[in-house]
């Protein structure tokens, strides 16, 4: 019989289903055993971890809680009542206004209150869904909401520009809203709603820009009417103090040294000699200085070149120093996040026929910014912190009101609690900032994982 | 004659003391599909990424379609318009989309409304057969699925010649050929096409000419059919027996 030849069918390969994970590494008893109790010591770490934090918040939680008093005309009374075991609330308390608005004067207090409600009102659509114009909204909250609030803060006797500043942003307020609310109903800017309606469907370009600037004249009148009403008390910015003036100046302070700082750092990695020249210069003087000595700097030296009779408000000082101290460390994060980009990245750009602006800012920047967040956040969490440095050329801010808490008769050294309070104040602050920027870092980085 | 679409006239390129290019001398058709192969350090990636300008060459002329480069930022940016390019590293942009990928310079560069960029990057990214990945981020895609997708990136610009740089260096062995079979396609709708590359079998299929380099010069170019069967140069046929 011949031997058969056919060859034997290939075996066909199966692969097997994965099977379940061993029990002692799932759910909480497997997080227990790996994390705390996964050997002896670890487990003696583990109570004793446990121990000291038990005796730190009981501590603190009697002293500031249950032992402490909320009701007492003075710290003596306190005192009497509980020495040393418990907290004095009631100096905190009365000084709250102080802490939070300095010494701007309390009748007029509402007008913080006015400026910080427009900042969340202006901010609000970003966060709102189906509203398209997202981008120009953020600018104009970061562009034109400032000439408003200032204006809020300072008060006094408006010229001409103010008026037409304030004005002018009035009416980009209005803007703002009326496209919100018609791009969610509509899914149509409020301008270009107008122009649909108006002019019809597909108008002639004349027309339809004839509406435009008609529509932009209304807002801007209705604002400006709405302004000339306004006459607000000057208040002199030595009145400015406590929270509101640590919002102030580490607001401003954020908002400028992003842009400033991408410009430094695109500039340092300029090939035009001149401006990569300017641009170490600066970095590298601003970054080898305390912020403390720029400070007293800008302070002390600066009316010395002024010419006479020209004066710079002290808070406007202090405002430019802690800016450009901000912008040279921005600087040198963002061109750190600059050159993680890898080179083939701009040589796609550039093969696409992309310039150079191009391909920055829609390339290359885009992908820089969200490595970069963390560090980015971590710089304003820092300076947020460093505005305290201001109390040091006598600007009052919410360190510097704490402290004249004790100084006060009736709360005479009553130091521990408006430190601890406001200490409560910055850890809400700086814990907001660091959980949004985790949130935007998990948003921003959907599939895009390297 | 015809003017040819690419062509370089004793080109030369330094890195500081070391002269990567050493007056180079080639032209190339338009429609004609060229194969460059070389050791590594030869020159050959140095040469085509001059050819639109991603390296600057210090002596001698490039003209792309008769037009020379250097005659100032705006000219050169319109001339390389002309060439679209494939990396052995993708260089997909990761923050986008697909779609976004390819769509992103039409909209940006040629101005193009939304919706006919879509429109083009949906017919590329069909004739590079992933359109149902058009949604998806280039980092949830396999190295040959991304090629291919770079491919289809650079031919919604409309070039009319297209270079590779190492298309397939850096993949797996299992997805060479998908992204070769592309490319085949498109050397069959008889694009202008210069590839750098090591695959032989490619250059045997579709190319018009083999150029080999060496040191920074062209050793030798002949038809497919002489280069594999016998080269002239020693040194050509060290670096196939390597190869083959």
């Amino acid at each position: 019989m011949a031997p058969d030849h056919t060859p034997a069918p290939p075996l066909v390969f199966t692969p097997r289903p994965s099977a379940p994970p061993p029990p002692s590494t799932v759910g909480v008893m497997g997080w227990l055993r790996a994390n705390l109790f996964s050997s002896v010591p670890n487990a003696i770490l583990t109570l004793l971890g446990a121990y000291i934090l038990y005796v730190f918040l009981e501590a603190i939680i009697s002293w500031a809680l249950i032992n402490a008093v909320w009701d007492a005309p003075n710290r003596r009374a306190c005192l009497d009542a509980v020495g040393r075991s418990g907290a004095c609330w009631p100096g905190v308390i009365a000084w709250l206004p102080n802490l939070i608005y300095g010494l701007y004067p309390k009748d007029q207090v509402w007008r913080i209150d006015l400026g910080a409600l427009i900042l969340v009102l202006w901010a609000l659509p970003l966060f709102l869904p189906r509203v398209k114009s997202k981008v120009a909204i953020g600018l104009t909250a970061v562009l034109v909401y400032p000439f408003l609030v200032s204006y809020l803060f300072l008060g006094g006797e408006k010229g001409w520009i103010w008026m037409v500043l304030v004005a002018g942003s009035l009416a980009t307020f209005f803007w703002v809203w009326l496209t919100a609310i018609s791009e969610m109903r509509t899914g149509q800017g409020f301008i270009p709603l107008l122009v649909h309606t108006l002019a019809g469907p597909d108008p002639v370009p004349e027309r339809a820009r004839l509406v435009r600037q008609l529509a932009w004249a209304a807002l801007f009148v209705t604002a400006l009417l709405i302004v000339s009403r306004w006459q607000l008390v000057a208040v002199p910015t030595r009145l400015w103090g406590g929270l509101f003036l640590t919002m102030v100046i580490s607001g401003i302070g954020i908002t400028f040294s992003l842009p400033a700082g991408v410009l430094l750092a695109l500039g340092r990695r300029s090939s035009m000699p001149l401006i990569r020249g300017f641009c170490v210069a600066f970095i590298e003087l601003f970054r080898s200085v305390p912020l403390i000595t720029i400070l007293f700097m800008f302070n002390t030296m600066l009316p010395l070149f002024l010419p006479v009779g020209v004066e710079v408000d002290r808070l406007l000082r202090a405002i430019v120093a802690v800016c450009l101290f901000a912008a040279a460390y921005m600087a040198e994060i963002v061109r750190g996040g600059l050159q993680a980009i890898p080179k083939g990245q701009y040589e796609a750009a550039a093969a696409m026929g992309l310039g150079y602006w191009q391909s920055t800012t829609l390339i290359i920047l885009p992908q820089a910014l969200r490595i970069m967040i963390p560090a980015i956040v971590g710089n304003f969490i820092g300076l947020f912190k460093d505005t305290t440095l201001v109390s040091i050329i006598g600007l009052f801010d919410m360190l510097s009101m704490a402290r004249a808490v004790g100084e006060d008769t009736r709360w005479l050294g009553l130091f521990i609690e408006p430190f601890f309070f406001i200490t409560m104040i910055y850890f809400v602050f700086c814990f907001a900032m660091s959980q949004y920027s985790m949130n935007l870092e998990r948003r921003l980085g959907g599939g895009q994982r390297r | 004659m015809t003017t040819p679409a690419i062509e370089l006239v004793g080109v030369s390129k330094w890195y500081g003391g070391f002269q990567a290019l050493k007056e180079i001398n080639l032209s190339i058709a338009e429609r004609e599909r060229v194969v460059v192969c070389g050791p590594s350090g030869s020159g050959k990636s140095t040469m085509i990424r001059c050819v639109n300008q991603l390296e600057r060459h210090q002596r001698g002329d490039i003209r792309i379609h008769g037009r020379a480069f250097g005659g100032g930022a705006r000219d050169d940016e319109a001339i390389r318009r002309e060439t679209g390019m494939v990396f052995q590293s993708f260089n997909l942009f990761p923050h986008m989309t697909v779609l976004e990928n390819c769509t992103f310079a039409l909209t940006w560069v040629k101005q193009m409304p939304e919706a006919e960029a879509k429109r083009i990057a949906m017919s590329h990214l069909e004739r590079v057969r992933i359109p149902e990945q058009a949604l998806k981020y280039p980092l949830q895609l396999s190295g040959g699925q991304q090629q291919r997708v770079a491919i289809a990136r650079a031919l919604c610009m409309q070039p009319r010649i297209m270079l590779f740089d190492e298309p397939t260096s850096a993949l797996d062995p299992e997805m060479i050929k998908e992204v070769l079979d592309v490319m085949v396609e498109l050397a069959n709708t008889g694009m202008t096409m210069v590839v750098v590359t090591h695959e032989m079998g490619f250059a045997r299929q579709v190319a018009d000419r083999v150029v080999f380099m060496d040191q920074g010069e062209v050793v030798e170019q002949a038809p497919p059919e002489e280069f594999f069967a016998n080269p002239r140069y020693d040194r050509t046929r060290m670096f196939l027996s390597q190869i083959l």
